[in-house]
């Protein structure tokens, strides 16, 4: 009776202890789990690293804001360091206008890290309303559709752009997308079923479930899910020697372990205590 | 490593440490740290429109190129305001009338394209599934499982015969498919609060690397 | 006339946006990238009007000094100050938008939704019962989700991330492909029903 009230009725406090001891503690004292690589991750991975510098710019587009930023920002840095170190010409835009200060902030902060030269070996379009009118758009025309980039320059005077016209000038297209507008939303009814760019995603935990009938099909040709697909993704990067900094979604991977292991403890012991005053009663 | 010294790292850290405080119960730190927020992301956000948009995507080709095209968008745009104006308010109907018509047009084809066609596709046999025992194996029960959902889901007609255990499958798929996604929307929660606490311990208290 | 003229712009520009799709001639291309750039600079309009209702709402709150109305001095500060350092000093990085955008705006939009790990923490516990054959698979393929995708389930066995793997990509991909098939079907016909006037509730006040 007594332990069944027990494991029946553990006061929340309690639970938001134990869930900020486990994240903190692994991470002061890292305990070092090795998880394994996942074939998606893998998949986009190697689409990127298979663009070449004489190909034509990868389109990354920032499609989530500060919310999601610890599942999402490690991403978007990683694809960019894997990019610049490949020296593979990169297009930023967004289509979450509270996204856009982060989109801009990685590719700066990155294109430093790599030496890289505005306009010539990357371009930051920011962000336009419309959604599906921006997409559409650039399946005619990116020039139209961004008639000038961030800063306000017209894209035209940027030596990267000659030739991008539209989506036929895109190798591949990434999103990194958290609700929407997003990857099963917009990019991909109406940039990769409309005009046929190959389509890749790094998208919170939350909806990458939701991406697999996608992945089946080939209408994505990777995915990256969640913060633990943005470890996978750093370790790539780091294992191919494109980069060596510092990586914070694995840093969080310990943690990550601990609280799935810490809630799903307490769901057993709910469940326990649960049964325990069903066979009581 | 050390503790912050820069100024505006402390505004994050305090600001982070106001939004905690919620979950000791709703409080003016919490409140407060809300209402900034909100204020805050749509000052961003005219500002980010004004200068990404509304500067050179309107006023730029309108009052300085003279594109006589962009009035009658402008003007659609503008019927928006007659809402505020009760005698003219049923002219903010003619902007949604475009809007929606626009809308609903281009989805049709769209969604048609990739969530039907492109996905019946993905549900037919190829030959690549059947280049193994394995692939033509879990493709089966893919195509089980795709067919007693759509079962399941059907409510028009009473469940008599093969539909009821169909439909019955159809529950089983539905609930792994909704455990999957419980288990991914924990570890985004989870990634999300890691990735605050990472914030504290590395960028203000320097505890951590 | 109220009502019928934006009907009738509906149904026109809906069946003309249907049409072009399958139409790839030049006269048609053109009248997608009108629209397309229309569309664009209307819903901006849209846009203005959202920011003038919180602005509104905040002041409205301020002036009759309804419950909270203290908290919405913060709103409407915060929406001031960042707009006119916004459009006065620019947006790129460096100028003092980037600096209230990363030090209050990352801060307070990361943290609010940090702490619903917390929330989800306690609910799970306190809610998710195997009381029924469908709640334990529930439970059952959660837990080989997340036990599969972390590294901790690759160091309890290696076979567990393959588990995870199979999970997602037979039976939760069934599961979704079915659902995206309803929800699209259900998109469609929505679709078809707003440019055809079926459904009206767009136009606002008694239905005729």
């Amino acid at each position: 009776m007594k332990i069944a009230d027990l494991l029946g009725k553990i006061d929340r406090r309690i639970i938001f202890i134990v869930l900020t001891v486990v994240i903190v503690i692994p991470l002061i004292s890292p305990i070092g789990f090795v998880g394994r690589l996942s074939p998606r991750v893998h998949d986009l991975f190697k689409a990127i690293d298979e663009l070449k510098p004489s190909n034509k710019p990868l389109l990354i587009s920032v499609d989530f804001d500060p919310q999601s930023m610890p599942e999402l920002y490690p991403m978007l840095v990683s694809i960019l360091r894997h990019s610049f170190a490949r020296n593979v010409r990169v297009i930023v835009m967004g289509l979450w206008v509270t996204g856009v200060g982060l989109g801009e902030e990685a590719l700066t902060t990155v294109g430093q890290e790599y030496q890289k030269e505005y306009g010539k070996d990357y371009v930051f379009l920011g962000w336009k309303p419309g959604v599906s009118a921006v997409v559409l758009g650039m399946g005619r025309s990116i020039k139209e559709t961004f008639s000038t980039d961030y800063y306000g320059k017209p894209i035209d005077s940027f030596p990267m752009m000659a030739g991008v016209n539209n989506y036929r000038d895109i190798p591949l297209l990434v999103t990194l997308s958290a609700g929407d507008p997003g990857f099963n939303t917009v990019w991909l009814p109406y940039a990769q079923a409309r005009f046929g760019v190959r389509v890749g995603t790094g998208v919170t935990a939350v909806s990458a479930a939701d991406a697999y009938p996608y992945l089946q099909t080939g209408q994505l040709v990777g995915l990256i899910d969640g913060m633990k697909g943005a470890s996978e993704y750093e370790l790539l990067v780091e294992k191919a020697g494109y980069s060596e900094a510092f990586k914070p979604a694995s840093q969080a991977m310990d943690s990550q372990s601990l609280a799935h292991l810490a809630i799903m403890i307490l769901i057993v012991l709910g469940n326990v205590g649960y049964f325990l005053a069903r066979r009581k009663k | 490593m050390a503790i912050a010294t820069d100024l505006w790292i402390w505004v994050g850290a305090l600001l982070t440490l106001f939004i905690f405080s919620f979950l000791f119960g709703d409080n003016p730190l919490y409140k407060i740290g809300e209402h900034v927020y909100v204020g805050v992301s749509v000052g961003y956000f005219i500002s980010i429109t004004w200068h990404n948009f509304l500067y050179p995507d309107l006023i730029v080709p309108l009052f300085r190129q003279g594109n006589l095209l962009y009035i009658i968008p402008t003007i659609l745009g503008v019927l928006y305001f007659s809402i505020f104006f009760p005698k003219l308010s049923w002219l903010i109907r003619i902007p949604m009338g475009f809007v929606l018509g626009y809308g609903a047009g281009v989805s049709i084809p769209a969604v048609l394209q990739a969530n039907i066609i492109k996905q019946i596709q993905g549900s037919l046999l190829s030959t690549q599934v059947l280049s193994r025992w394995d692939s033509i194996l879990w493709y089966v029960v893919s195509l089980v499982g795709i067919v007693c959902t759509i079962i399941y889901f059907f409510f028009s007609r009473e469940r008599k015969g093969i539909s009821k255990p169909a439909a019955e499958a159809g529950i089983v798929f539905l609930m792994v498919g909704f455990g999957a996604s419980f288990g991914y929307t924990v570890m985004a929660r989870v990634s999300l609060l890691i990735g605050r606490l990472q914030f504290l311990l590395r960028d203000w208290l320097g505890i951590i690397k | 006339m109220q009502q019928r003229i934006p009907l009738a712009i509906c149904f026109i520009v809906g069946i003309v946006m249907i049409v072009q799709f399958f139409i790839p001639h030049r006269l048609s291309e053109q009248t997608f990238d009108l629209a397309v750039k229309w569309i664009r600079i209307i819903t901006a309009f849209a846009l203005v009007l959202g920011v003038r209702s919180i602005t509104f709402r905040s002041i409205e709150k301020i002036k009759r000094q309804k419950k909270d109305w203290f908290y919405s001095i913060f709103t409407l500060l915060g929406l001031v100050i960042t707009s006119v350092i916004g459009l006065g000093w620019g947006v790129k990085a460096g100028t003092p938008l980037r600096t209230i955008y990363n030090n209050i705006m990352v801060p307070l939009g990361a943290t609010m939704f940090s702490i619903l790990a917390y929330y989800m923490a306690s609910a799970a516990y306190r809610a998710f019962r195997a009381r029924t054959r469908e709640a334990t698979l529930l439970l059952i393929a959660a837990f080989i989700v997340m036990l599969g995708k972390v590294p901790l389930g690759t160091a309890i066995s290696g076979k567990l991330p393959d588990l995870a793997d199979w999970v997602l990509n037979v039976p939760n991909m069934a599961a979704k492909r079915a659902i995206l098939f309803g929800v699209a079907l259900g998109m469609i016909a929505t679709s078809l029903k707003i440019i055809l006037g079926i459904e009206r509730g767009w136009l606002g006040g008694r239905r005729r």
